[in-house]
């Protein structure tokens, strides 16, 4: 693999997105020590550019841009193996969730577009009809992603086995419903909350 | 506290047991109702957000779990939970509100209500081996599962995160096994039982599921197991829905049937195949519960 030089000045090493992470998820980037433990266990480091341990390492030298240009936060499936094993007591499950936040607000950069897709969808779900709709999610996905055939051959599979609901139940509650994220985007709004 | 003979909870199924996992649903409802343990749905129950929530926005997840906790007040009692990641979301988000009055208060705010803090968050599992106990299990099963072995598969989200005080030890675990012995299964060790499954990227990667849970079937297999038990709808998916297209991808094959926990007890209580919702299986787990006189 090519390796690219870093250059490291006042300039590239952005201390104020790391601070935000470090507030939204209440962890400490700087207490790691690079032992590696967190890749090691992660399932998901075989598919990412930047396994979990160089995630902080990029974010203790300020590099951000790198972390959020790739795809590696939305290959983390929030097992928590990582934050389980450290040995220094980084959350590192909750730093991942506060980059994905920081990105999604920003409509970052990201390559991988079909995860951040399924949650948007999952997101939208829960607004529209209180809880999922699983048949939907994944038709919307199917459609959305371009991925037309995407499972066909489970379809028939799991509706003769009652698996997949034709018809979907909206919760009666669905003004209670609106009205948390609507608050909560008052409350973005108002910097009441992060 | 509940008394010995009268054990009652407020329910939260989660989504999918209403839909992908109707089976984990009436199972455990069957089940519960054998063994005398009140469940009562917790009315207008919302999603929980699971792991997209979370993933993006985490006053969005604390403040659906919130409301869940409100709804589950009118029932009373402690609040049973089937899934996994309902259980993971429910429980971290009382400690976090317990622990943190900042977010605790944009909480409030967002579901326009006090959180109650009184009931517990429980699984399934810790209402059998805990609650009930695994001595009065041991007396309700009238049919045990001899020779059953069975690889239990904990996954992710049952015994994390490790800040939270949890169901079990999240390194070394024995809930599952214990439950499993008390009805008198055989459970082997294996190496694969806390790894993840690739959870929710069955939808937006299926690829990534694909090999992960290749790895979890051929270490399932390799400790010599008959099948596999679960506690959680999406490994279940993972597992036994895609194991065919597994089996392809990797040209080998395991016809592994993949079983929730209330499925098994239940079995060894004596309830019938359609009380389990045994035929909603996709690996036929038949013609291994006839081998084993089991049905």
């Amino acid at each position: 693999m090519k390796k690219k030089k870093m250059l490291l000045s006042t300039e590239t090493m952005d201390v104020d997105f790391v601070r935000k992470v470090e507030a939204l998820s209440g962890t400490s980037v700087r207490r790691c020590f690079q032992c590696g433990k967190c890749s090691a266990g992660c399932p998901m480091a075989t598919f990412m550019e930047h396994p979990p341990n160089r995630v902080v390492r990029l974010l203790q030298l300020g590099q951000w841009q790198r972390i959020l240009a790739g795809r590696s936060i939305w290959y983390c499936a929030s097992c928590e193996t990582c934050s389980t094993r450290c040995p220094n007591k980084v959350h590192l499950a909750s730093i991942m969730d506060a980059l994905r936040k920081l990105s999604w607000d920003a409509e970052g950069p990201s390559k991988e577009s079909y995860v951040q897709l399924a949650n948007r969808l999952f997101l939208q779900n829960i607004r529209t009809y209180g809880r999922q709709y699983e048949m939907r999610l994944a038709a919307v996905f199917n459609v959305k992603s371009g991925q037309f055939l995407k499972d066909l051959m489970l379809g028939p599979k799991l509706i003769t086995k009652g698996k997949l609901k034709m018809f979907h139940q909206k919760n009666k509650n669905m003004t209670e419903i609106e009205k948390i994220f609507g608050r909560i985007e008052e409350m973005r709004r108002n910097g009441e909350a992060l | 506290m509940t008394s010995r003979n009268t054990l009652s909870y407020a329910y939260y199924p989660g989504c999918s047991l209403h839909a992908s996992a109707g089976e984990y649903d009436l199972s455990t409802r069957e089940l519960f109702r054998k063994l005398g343990i009140g469940l009562t749905e917790v009315p207008d129950w919302f999603c929980c957000g699971a792991t997209p929530a979370h993933n993006v926005d985490e006053l969005l997840s604390l403040s659906l779990c919130a409301k869940n906790m409100e709804l589950a007040e009118k029932v009373g009692g402690d609040l049973a939970v089937a899934c996994a990641a309902c259980f993971s979301r429910l429980k971290t988000t009382q400690h976090v509100l317990s622990e943190n009055d900042v977010k605790r208060k944009q909480v409030e705010k967002a579901i326009d209500a006090p959180v109650p803090m009184k009931g517990n968050v429980k699984h399934l599992l810790d209402i059998l081996a805990r609650d009930l106990g695994l001595d009065r299990l041991k007396q309700a099963v009238t049919k045990p599962l001899a020779g059953l072995k069975v690889a239990c598969y904990y996954g992710c989200l049952l015994t994390r995160p490790t800040d939270v005080p949890n169901l079990d030890c999240v390194e070394a675990p024995t809930i599952m096994e214990d439950v499993l012995k008390a009805v008198g299964a055989e459970t082997v060790a294996w190496s694969h039982r806390l790894e993840c499954c690739g959870a929710n990227f069955t939808l937006s990667r299926p690829g990534v599921v694909i090999q992960l849970s290749h790895a979890i079937l051929d270490s399932a297999k390799e400790a010599g197991a008959d099948c596999i038990m679960v506690a959680c709808p999406l490994c279940h998916g993972n597992l036994d829905i895609r194991q065919e297209e597994i089996e392809g991808v990797y040209d080998t094959r395991y016809a592994m049937p993949v079983f929730y926990i209330t499925q098994l007890v239940g079995l060894a209580t004596g309830l019938g195949a359609d009380k389990l919702g045994l035929d909603a299986l996709i690996v036929n787990p038949m013609p291994l519960l006839k081998e084993k006189q089991l049905l």
